[in-house]
């Protein structure tokens, strides 16, 4: 076994050493992100995708990998990044989710030499300190942060976060940032952390929002972590005949968010915009592996933005055509 | 997964209360145990939780939850009579879900149309786990773990493919969404009303009818089950059909509900169905167990699920609570099981 | 068991897995246009296999012997984050961390092997009871205790050169520790009296008690060794990656069972090897890491691994067929 792992060793190298000799004009971009199934990614996929049709156009290519699910989050993505340098990638884009597992292999990345942009999670400081080109993205705690202060701003001052997922760093991310939101206008947050055996189960989910709103009716605030679960405390603030007193505010959308925001029986959902990341980060490494071009801007934020009744309909256009 | 010699003697014994209705004692019927775990719980949380917990709202609150977990857990809870089990339901889920949002939702087809390929959907996997592990007398775990899979695989693939989204929504008209996804005085989903014709319907069946037995007798030892006349490989097939389409039918009704249908989701009706069927008394190694013990597991575990949130318990303590009130059911059907064993015959595994 | 003695390469339990590790190679150089070379050069399905094929050994074991563990799922997670909660919140030497890691995994699979022997009860519904009790217990334990529900942890250097060192910069440690676990499950399965007694349970276990073999210690032993051996992965994964959180581990149930299956082992006990299941993790492996090299859309993943599992339970299922007729008299399972 161990002459296996020498001889893989060794085939490794000569892989690597030919892809670099190879690719010397067209970029082959390796785009680190979330599963296929999640909502969210699929738009980022979607808009490092649509990057990919330049890079593609100039002889590169685009390849996605994501993990299976997120039950291992921070130590998937490392191992995708490692892999993504296995593969012989002549860039590379990353979400630093947890630095203290990921940042290793990011920091291999850059030590081979490879153009690095991080995105999504992390900030300017994960670039700076990794010495990566730049920052696109939001991050999740501010994602979670700006619904808490616009459900705070707009009166709803005791606000609870539903996390069915506890216990996974984004999502807690989420829900932080949504109580430290709702704090910094005056008013004060909670978590609900729902047993594992309620995820994914949007009647499970509802129901138990319902009873907690009937436990606690000074609760007029919430806030959900995705948007089948923002469905669902929709569906479970109606059952709890608390609708219009009790806001909601989730992160991300689909159509049947829009058509509740269009309703009015939910605030706001949080869009992080995702499109843009993917899109942005691919066509900055696109062009600088091709033709050396730089873009000074440090930290490219993409978000977050805020969808709420103002502006639902130019986002049901987007929705429409895959983007948004 | 004990030694077989152990499921077929215990499994005979089990047949009884369905072969006949002679065991009257009720302290060795199967749901006994289940019926005492109810009562204890409710008390529990009656008590801890206060007034909410014991008003039209609180039980609003676990009977809708019960409701969706009930109707798949009747098959399932058959199925594991028969000596099977059926993991694939937690792919059917969002499955057929998908299949009502993307024909009625997304290309805007009439509502029958959708629904009607929703549990046809169901009703396929069905078939095809029960062909499957006829075929290849590979164990039904193993084999809907690889249905279950390639179900997972399908719906994103094809979901993606088709919509170019991984979510649907769907706008149900008035009729279809007060027959399937309605809330009766603002607060009880209607599925808790086809909850209770599925109970009939499974009682019927598993108690009443020919058909019933012959799924003890299955559970018991399937040879001399086949060589007592029984078609035993229809019946299979038949079973896994039942719960395939029980569960597209929870999908159906999800996506009529909460009005989008996404990829993901259903996982968690796997093992939350299981542990109701065996909260409910229902042996694992077949032969033993009834419907009105897999109702009371399902409303068991439905009132422990919700109950916390009435309470002043950590909810960080959910699992915990869960996973203990699971061992204990367990442990008492167990010893009611043996109860009832030494009872009625002298003769012991 | 005498599998050894058995010259006919066609029989033994790992053919199967054999085949479908080459034909899941061939299928993804054929249809996925994989360059071979890079996919043997690449360390992610080493990486993953090697941190499978620790908690599917044990739990293939535990399967020949006719049981089931699927806390597993949750003993991954409760390793790592005990170890982090430990030494990394509390600050306490690394050596308690492991102790209270590998601890845990002794006393979980304790209560699973004392309720499996002492009672009727399917060991599937035991360690599912135990499975969620756990997640609550890890995250409530986390939460109360670090008010965090993911926790940073810096091993020592002794440490991570033994537990989560990067070999050549991408090969984990933990490749070491799978192949040695390996070799030595080999050496106690194939070739001590032991082996023969966990294959006999699988059988029958009644006959096996009445053979004198003592059933129960042997099953309680099994389970513990499961659970201490997903512990251990939690913990080599926290010392690696310098955190922990406590979610996670739930796909390792299902991945597990379908290695193990995919290495030739029935369910119902009785058969299977233990190279089989290290051949089985590894197909599994790059069916599921593989699939990143290939040209086909990531989106059809789960259909392939769902596909390939039903097909290689078709191809095991002849094997053993061929196996059994070949030598009737020696298996009665």
């Amino acid at each position: 076994m161990t002459k296996f792992s020498r001889l893989a060793a060794t085939a490794s190298t000569a892989a690597i050493a030919v892809c670099a000799a190879t690719a010397v004009l067209a970029a082959d971009i390796f785009v680190v992100g979330g599963k296929p199934d999640d909502p969210f990614w699929s738009i980022v996929k979607r808009g490092a995708e649509d990057a990919g049709i330049v890079a593609e156009a100039q002889g590169g290519s685009v390849t996605w990998l994501g993990p299976q699910n997120y039950d291992n989050l921070g130590v998937d993505a490392a191992e995708l990044i490692r892999q993504a340098i296995d593969q012989g990638a002549d860039a590379i884009v990353g979400p630093d989710w947890v630095p203290e597992a990921m940042d290793p292999a990011f920091q291999a990345v850059v030590d081979a030499g490879i153009p690095l942009v991080i995105y999504n999670a992390g900030g300017i400081e994960a670039a700076d300190r990794l010495g990566a080109m730049n920052y696109v993205g939001s991050n999740d705690y501010k994602g979670g942060f700006a619904g808490g202060e616009y459900l705070g701003n707009k009166g709803k001052q005791n606000g609870v976060c539903l996390n069915t997922l506890p216990g996974a760093a984004n999502i807690e991310a989420f829900c932080s940032g949504f109580v430290d939101g709702i704090v910094s206008v005056g008013g004060e947050g909670s978590v609900l952390p729902l047993p594992a055996t309620s995820f994914g189960s949007a009647t499970a989910v509802a129901q138990a929002l319902r009873a907690h709103l009937l436990q606690h009716p000074e609760i007029n605030a919430v806030f959900a972590i995705g948007n089948v679960d923002a469905n669902s405390a929709v569906s479970g603030i109606a059952q709890a005949g608390k609708a219009g007193t009790v806001e909601v505010c989730g992160m991300n959308f689909d159509e049947s968010i829009l058509q509740n925001i269009k309703d009015g029986t939910q605030a706001c959902a949080i869009d992080q915009q995702g499109y843009h990341q993917g899109y942005l980060a691919v066509s900055i490494l696109n062009s600088y592996v091709n033709y050396g071009l730089t873009v000074p801007t440090r930290e490219i934020l993409t978000g977050p933005g805020i969808v709420d009744s103002s502006n639902v309909d130019a986002t049901m256009a987007g929705v429409a055509e895959g983007t948004r | 997964m004990n030694s077989a010699t152990q499921s077929v003697s215990t499994g005979t014994h089990g047949a009884r209360p369905g072969l006949g209705v002679t065991l009257g004692r009720l302290a060795r019927r199967p749901e006994a145990g289940s019926l005492l775990g109810m009562v204890a719980v409710f008390l529990f949380f009656a008590l801890s939780a206060g007034t909410i917990f014991v008003s039209p709202a609180g039980f609003a609150s676990w009977l809708n939850v019960a409701a969706e977990i009930g109707i798949v857990a009747l098959p399932i809870g058959i199925l594991m009579i028969a000596g099977e089990l059926d993991l694939s339901i937690g792919a059917v889920i969002p499955a057929s879900s998908l299949t009502l949002a993307i024909i009625s939702g997304y290309y805007g087809l009439p509502e029958p149309i959708g629904i009607a390929a929703a549990l046809a959907f169901g009703l396929l996997v069905g078939a095809i786990n029960g062909f499957l592990v006829l075929r290849t007398e590979v164990p039904s775990l193993i084999v809907t773990i690889g249905t279950m899979f390639a179900v997972m695989g399908l719906t994103l693939g094809l979901s993606v493919l088709l919509t170019g989204s991984t979510s649907t929504n769907i706008v149900p008209s008035p009729f279809y969404k007060a027959l399937l996804g309605q809330f009766v005085g603002g607060m009880f989903q209607v599925t808790i009303f086809w909850w209770v014709g599925f109970i009939i319907v499974a009682a019927f069946l598993l108690h009443l009818s020919p058909f019933g037995n012959w799924v003890y007798a299955l559970g018991g030892d399937k040879i001399s089950a086949r060589n007592a006349g029984i078609p035993t490989e229809r019946l299979t097939i038949t079973l896994f059909m039942m719960s395939g389409f029980c569960a597209a039918f929870v999908g159906v009704g999800q996506a009529m509900v909460y009005q989008s249908a996404q990829v993901v989701g259903g996982q968690s009706f796997i093992f939350n169905s299981i542990m109701c069927v065996v909260i409910g008394g229902v042996l694992l190694t077949g032969g033993f167990g009834s419907v009105a013990g897999i109702v009371l597991g399902t409303i068991t575990f439905s009132i422990v699920n919700q109950g916390i949130y009435f309470t002043g318990f950590d909810p960080n303590l959910g699992s915990v609570i869960i996973g203990a009130l699971l061992l204990l059911a367990v442990l008492m059907n167990d010893t009611f099981r043996k109860m009832a064993l030494t009872y009625s015959t002298k003769k012991k595994s | 068991m005498d599998t050894f003695a058995i010259g006919n390469l066609m029989r033994r339990p790992e053919a199967g897995a054999i085949l479908s590790l080459i034909a899941v190679i061939a299928f993804y150089v054929i249809f996925g246009g994989v360059n071979l070379v890079n996919l043997f050069g690449a360390a992610s399905w080493v990486n993953f296999a090697a941190n499978l094929g620790i908690v599917a050994l044990p739990l293939g074991l535990l399967m020949i012997a006719g049981e089931l563990d699927i806390s597993i799922g949750a003993m991954i997670p409760a390793g790592s984050m005990s170890i982090a909660i430990v030494s990394g919140y509390y600050g306490m030497p690394i050596v308690v961390g492991m102790a209270v890691a590998l601890g845990l995994g002794v006393l979980v699979g304790l209560v699973n092997g004392l309720l499996a022997t002492r009672t009727t009860v399917p060991s599937l519904i035991i360690t599912l009871g135990t499975l969620v009790a756990m997640q609550g217990i890890v995250l409530a334990g986390s939460v109360l205790l670090t008010g965090n529900a993911s926790v940073p942890l810096s091993a020592p250097d002794w440490a991570k050169t033994i537990f989560g060192q990067l070999l050549g910069g991408s090969y984990q440690i933990i490749i070491v520790w799978w192949i040695a676990l390996t070799a030595l499950f080999v050496l106690i399965i194939h070739y001590t009296p032991w082996g023969n007694w966990v294959f006999a349970m699988g059988g029958d276990k009644e006959s096996a008690r009445n053979a004198g073999i003592p059933t129960n210690k042997v099953t309680i032993t099994l389970f513990v060794l499961s659970a201490v051996s997903a512990s251990f992965v939690g913990m080599c994964g926290a010392i690696l990656f310098n955190s922990a959180q406590v979610s996670g581990g739930m796909n390792y149930i299902f991945n597990a069972v379908v290695s193990v299956v995919v290495g030739g082992v029935l369910l119902t006990g009785g058969f299977g090897s233990v190279m089989g299941i290290f051949f089985g993790t590894l197909t599994f492996a790059i069916v599921n890491q593989g699939i990143y090299f290939t040209d086909i859309d990531r989106n059809w993943s789960s259909l392939i691994i769902g596909v390939m599992l039903l097909l290689a339970v078709l191809m095991n299922n002849s094997f053993r067929k061929l196996a059994m007729t070949a030598r009737p008299k020696k298996k009665p399972a």
